[in-house]
């Protein structure tokens, strides 16, 4: 087995019928494991950024880029490995949270720099943006009190400024 | 249509249905392009595929929505393996009916995704004139590759005073990588440090007209020239440097050199499996040499040591500049002992075999004619016997390996090259796949000629199942009508020639007919394909031709 590990990649695309559909495709075709995929409109109208997070090894990795940069919808890619850059994803945690032990995990939450979005009668749901590493370190760390629903954003990443 | 007429396109191969009326109607008013009512859909775009292999312009075809649609993909997926310039024009149900599942909707934008260069679906008249001529841009430029364009009924009614663009750029398409001259530079060295360099010259070749610079590089440093199946043609069969094709059924010399070369410069090639075999045993004591314009396919198979990028067109000439002269003479002399010791084998049977007819066909038709194969034995035994001389001339469907690709190609030939002698070279399986254009053909009196070679059998499966299942054949005996009354009805030329007394004359009466010419050839039902790399084995692993004197067929390659 090849070593593979989590890379990290934006790509700037045009935004039109189809593009997001066709990037997908290439994934899937060529084999591409990805482990993250979040897009949203950028500083130019028309135009999308996609942060990618691939599994992969280098050469993988290498004709990942070299794909990206291929297609027609791309404008460019950039590969964050070994550059500065940040990168965040955000998580909504829905926790079952009986009255008693809300302030357990009220003080979890704090710790952890995590906002409580929403208190119902019977279930509490945490906020964390945080790098994928720290939610799931959460995830752990709620999971005693029994989780209803995880939902993920996708990381999205940026590199910093040169 | 006016698109059409903007881009030159002088002729379309299409088939009509409900949401393309429109256009059909609109076509009346534009004689100048000349629309083609084919059978079949799937050989619209096989017509389109040999007009654009023959010519090296864009070729174009017509479908309506829904199955319409559905039956270009195998033409489309055929022409993207091979790179060849193509739009497809798709109707589309009503804009505002698409998504609901109406009549013939079928969702071709996301079908062709993975088989297209770039697709569209034009929703709003506004886009259709910019989409239209980045279309032709994107097919034709760079890696070439098929583009469709979906475009919903209503859209081809409506009116737009949005003019053409006059130019296209587009973000980030980058047509071929940046060239960069320290790697020519150090490819130069390369050639002048190696005792034992080749060359293996791909389509890449043919499509950027580089075949001169190509023959002016092997002159000047005296290099062999090695073929991929669809690099045939780029430079000159007869030339001296040319060792003809290499690959699974490749010349015995090709693989041999490539085997020992110290130096190996692939140019405009994709190091396909069929030509690198296993890929951990090829070229194992080269270095490796990778010119192409497009970036993503260096290292993609095989690890290189330099790459050049570049569109060839500017980097074969600076390399040819670059390089010194010199001569590789002790090379060579190995090189002609592997030739003379190896040859393609004709064997001089009673029978009537394929390997007859098919180098009868490259002497009788001076090595000039523009040839098309189907795909099996006789494609292989075309590639091998067929002594091309130029681009363009060769047009076989390498990448998908697409059975009924031979006869429509050809046809799409012969309609963009009308003063030229056009043979399809065609199996008897192969063929019953889309002869069906033989109406079409009869309608044009199109100048097209079909080698018909009847063996009775899916040659190459069968070939497979005797060396690799043990002579057990699963359904690959092949039966066929009576090819003479078949060619009666629809009013084709035909001869049937089952000797090899009769072959000549044959010949002489298919070529000197005018219009469709279907010529059967009756041949020796259990040939086999010569030399032959086992699937998924290295090329040290080549079985050599059984037909060689004793002593010189072995399995595997001498010490
Ligand atoms: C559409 C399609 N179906 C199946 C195959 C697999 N295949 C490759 S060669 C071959 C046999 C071709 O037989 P024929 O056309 O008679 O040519 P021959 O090999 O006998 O010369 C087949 C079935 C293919 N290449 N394409
Ligand atoms: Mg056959």
């Amino acid at each position: 087995m090849r070593h593979t590990q989590e890379h990290t990649v934006t790509a700037l695309v045009h935004n039109e019928h189809g593009t997001l559909n066709r990037m997908i495709s290439l994934f899937r075709r060529r084999g591409f494991s990805l482990s993250s995929l979040a897009v949203g409109d950028c500083e130019e109208p028309g135009l999308s950024r996609m942060s990618i997070v691939v599994n992969a090894d280098d050469n993988m990795l290498r004709q990942c880029v070299m794909q990206l940069e291929k297609a027609v919808d791309v404008v460019s890619v950039e590969s964050l490995d070994g550059k500065e850059y940040v990168h965040r994803e955000l998580a909504f945690i829905q926790v079952e949270a009986p009255p008693e032990k809300r302030s357990e995990i009220i003080d979890i939450s704090r710790v952890l720099n995590c906002e409580i979005v929403h208190l119902g009668l019977k279930t509490m749901t945490v906020q964390v943006v945080a790098n994928a590493r720290k939610i799931q370190g959460l995830i752990r760390l709620l999971e005693p009190y029994g989780i209803k629903k995880i939902v993920r954003s996708g990381t999205v990443a940026m590199s910093a400024e040169e | 249509m006016e698109a059409l007429a903007l881009h030159g396109v002088d002729i379309i191969f299409g088939y009509p249905g409900g949401v393309v009326l429109p256009l059909y109607d609109e076509m009346t008013r534009w004689p100048a392009i000349q629309h083609v009512l084919v059978r079949h859909e799937q050989c619209a775009a096989h017509m389109a595929d040999g007009y654009a292999r023959s010519t090296g312009k864009v070729g174009v075809c017509l479908a309506t929505s829904g199955p319409g649609a559905t039956n270009l993909v195998t033409g489309i997926a055929t022409a993207i393996m091979d790179s060849i310039p193509m739009v497809a024009i798709t109707g589309q149900v009503n804009s505002w009916a698409v998504g609901t599942d109406a009549f013939q909707e079928t969702d071709i934008q996301g079908i062709t995704i993975p088989i297209t260069k770039h697709n569209y679906l034009v929703m709003d008249v506004d886009d259709l004139p910019h989409a239209l001529v980045e279309a032709f841009h994107l097919a034709n430029t760079g890696r070439k590759g098929p583009v469709l364009v979906d475009i919903p009924k209503d859209v081809f009614t409506a009116m737009s005073s949005v003019p053409f663009p006059t130019e296209i750029v587009r973000r980030g398409y980058r047509a071929a990588a940046a060239t960069n001259d320290t790697a020519i530079e150090t490819a130069a060295k390369l050639v002048a440090e190696a005792k034992k360099p080749v060359i293996i010259a791909g389509a890449g070749v043919v499509w950027s007209e580089t075949h001169q610079a190509l023959a002016d590089l092997a002159a000047k440093a005296d290099l062999p020239i090695i073929n991929s199946l669809l690099g045939l043609g780029s430079i000159d069969r007869q030339n001296e440097r040319s060792l003809g094709m290499m690959g699974m059924h490749g010349e015995a010399v090709g693989t041999l050199a490539v085997q020992e070369a110290d130096l190996l410069i692939g140019i405009g090639i994709r190091f396909d499996d069929r030509l690198t075999g296993k890929v951990a045993g090829f070229a194992p004591n080269a270095k490796i040499i990778h010119f192409d314009l497009d970036p993503s396919e260096f290292a993609k198979v095989v690890e290189t040591t330099l790459c050049v990028p570049g569109d060839l067109s500017e980097t074969l000439p600076a390399f040819t500049a670059a390089v010194a002269p010199k001569v590789n003479d002790e090379w060579w002399a190995k090189l002609r002992g592997w030739q003379e010791e190896f040859p393609l084998v004709i064997p001089d049977s009673a029978g009537l075999m394929a390997r007859h007819v098919l180098q009868l066909l490259d002497r009788t038709t001076n090595s000039d004619a523009i040839i098309s194969t189907d795909v099996g034995q006789h494609q292989m035994w075309t590639a091998q016997l067929y002594r091309f001389k130029r681009p363009f001339q060769w047009l076989s469907s390498g990448g998908l390996g697409t059975m009924g690709f031979g006869f429509p190609a050809a046809m799409g030939a012969a309609f963009a090259n009308p003063k030229q002698e056009v043979w399809a070279v065609v199996g008897d399986g192969g063929f019953q796949m889309t002869l069906q254009e033989l109406q079409t053909a009869v309608e044009h009196k199109l100048n097209v000629k079909i080698c018909l070679v009847n063996n009775g059998y899916l040659g190459m499966v069968r070939q497979w199942q005797e060396l690799f299942f043990e002579n057990r054949y699963s359904h690959v005996a092949m039966g066929s009508p009576d090819y003479g009354k078949l060619a009666e009805a629809y009013g084709v030329t035909f001869f049937r020639c089952s000797t090899r007394e009769d072959l000549e004359s044959t010949f002489q009466q298919a070529r000197a007919a005018d219009g469709p010419v279907l010529v059967e050839f009756l041949v020796e039902m259990e040939e086999n394909v010569f030399p032959m790399v086992p699937a998924g084995k290295a090329n040290d692993q080549v079985q050599m031709d059984p037909g060689l004197p004793n002593d010189k067929a072995p399995m595997g390659i001498p010490a």
